[in-house]
């Protein structure tokens, strides 16, 4: 058997809090004109840079959690064009893009299995 | 020892993945655009997937994509009926283009002046993007939606493919055919190779290749199932195709020869393409999945790590490389 070609990691995903590119990406810097103003802007201050990377760690955090405590519960997706559906949580991807769901309660049946995709989801519900 | 081919899963789209494109290569490296029907192109690096943005702006699904050389620029055709330019570098939208029908294809000259674009109203528009309120040049003649447009010969001709399932060869300056083809069945892709000028087309199962100023057939290849998208490596010693079975296959290209087939995607490949240095090729699915696959099985580039056989029984106690990109994503 063949061994697998060996990756020093996965391709990055998007943010999904921001569209991209990157104001303090070597290329923007070479290439934008507004850039210097915007970098020298947020290198003026790295302890108010400090304080938001730790408050963006901590929400991570605890939003990480939350979804550690749906795991294999019973939650209720509230998606677009009115549907409301039940399944039983069992993960999601690091990019926040689909959940993995299982007995997904549909009103045509019972899905064993199913991927349900973010944008596809308003709201969700469950008890702890 | 035999390398297995491991490809690089770029996430990010949750539609099909319809139309991809690499820019030229530029100090920064080179760059990789797709175009989904989740309506939001993504900018990656092109050797390693990374991604660096998101076009936002699109109302519906995004059709084509394209960026100009030095991936500066980058523009898009969508179900929206418009076509848009973007600055690649801020991913600001620099400029909206209304057609009257949906939009299927866009191509940058290569000094970036002009912009051509394609689709279901059957027209070809050639948009100077230094005067955008002019109207466009617009070129009638298919009979069908236009599923592709290039310029070609030095940005004097254009190439277009359409559902009437025919390929068109136009002189720019008098809008007149200079050659026509025509298939018995819709072509399903088309790709122009500046170096050498080749043009690479596929329709069912065939993947054939013409020479890309008189239109007369080089040669053509048939794969064993329906074929989306073909590309041609730079150095034209090998071309990659995929199709409706979900597979990639590699083909030599002066043998005509299979060399290998690979699964990996979870739906019908609806795009493929060489990078510029011809040292990977990405390929898009109806799965939503953006995969990168390696030219040379094997080799350090990129995010591949080359792993001598004595390094194995070292690399083997360190899940995080061995164990394959699809599971742990």
């Amino acid at each position: 058997m063949a061994a697998p070609v060996s990756v020093l990691r996965l391709p990055k995903g998007p943010d999904p809090n921001s569209r991209g590119f990157d104001p303090k990406s070597p290329r923007f810097i070479a290439l934008c004109r507004t850039s210097i103003s915007m970098s020298a802007a947020s290198e003026a201050d790295p302890e108010e840079q400090q304080r938001e990377q730790h408050a963006r760690t901590t929400l991570r955090e605890r939003f990480l959690h939350c979804l550690l405590a749906m795991t294999n519960k019973k939650v209720q997706f509230h998606m677009y064009e009115k549907v409301k559906v039940e399944a039983t949580f069992g993960a999601s991807d690091i990019d926040m893009l689909h959940f993995q769901v299982s007995d997904l309660h549909t009103p045509i049946g019972v899905q064993k299995e199913a991927l349900i995709r973010c944008h596809d989801v308003i709201s969700l519900t469950f008890d702890a | 020892m035999a390398m297995r081919q491991t490809p690089l899963t770029c996430s990010g789209h949750t539609r099909p993945v319809v139309d991809l494109a690499f820019s030229g290569i530029t100090p920064f490296g080179y760059f990789l655009i797709s175009a989904c029907k989740d309506g939001k192109p993504m900018l990656r690096q092109g050797d390693t997937g990374d991604w660096i943005g998101t076009f936002l702006g699109h109302k519906g699904a995004v059709w084509g994509a394209t960026l100009n050389t030095d991936a500066t620029k980058a523009a898009t055709a969508a179900a929206d009926f418009t076509a848009k330019v973007w600055d690649a570098v801020s991913g600001d939208e620099v400029l909206t283009l209304a057609h009257k029908h949906i939009v299927k294809t866009v191509n940058f000259t290569k000094d970036s002046n002009f912009l051509l674009t394609a689709g279901n109203d059957k027209l070809l528009r050639i948009y100077d993007l230094s005067s955008p309120e002019a109207a466009p040049q617009e070129i009638a003649g298919h009979t069908s939606a236009i599923k592709k447009a290039l310029w070609c010969n030095d940005d004097k001709q254009i190439l277009s493919a359409a559902d009437d399932k025919t390929i068109r060869l136009w002189d720019r300056s008098s809008t007149e055919v200079v050659k026509t083809l025509t298939f018995e069945t819709s072509v399903s892709s088309m790709e122009y190779v500046a170096d050498g000028e080749i043009l690479v087309i596929t329709y069912g199962k065939t993947i054939a290749f013409y020479d890309a100023l008189s239109l007369d057939l080089i040669k053509t290849v048939e794969a064993p199932a329906p074929i989306n998208s073909a590309s041609l490596h730079p150095d034209k010693d090998f071309f990659v195709a995929g199709g409706e079975d979900f597979k990639l296959y590699k083909f030599d290209y002066s043998t005509k020869e299979e060399l290998e087939s690979y699964k990996g995607h979870f739906g019908p490949v609806h795009c493929v393409r060489f990078s510029p240095d011809g040292e990977l090729y990405a390929s898009g699915s109806e799965d939503g999945t953006l995969r990168l696959w390696q030219t040379a099985v094997g080799k350090t580039y990129g995010l591949w790590k080359c792993v001598l056989p004595e390094d194995l029984g070292t690399e083997n106690s360190e899940p995080l490389y061995n164990s394959p990109p699809e599971i742990k994503a």
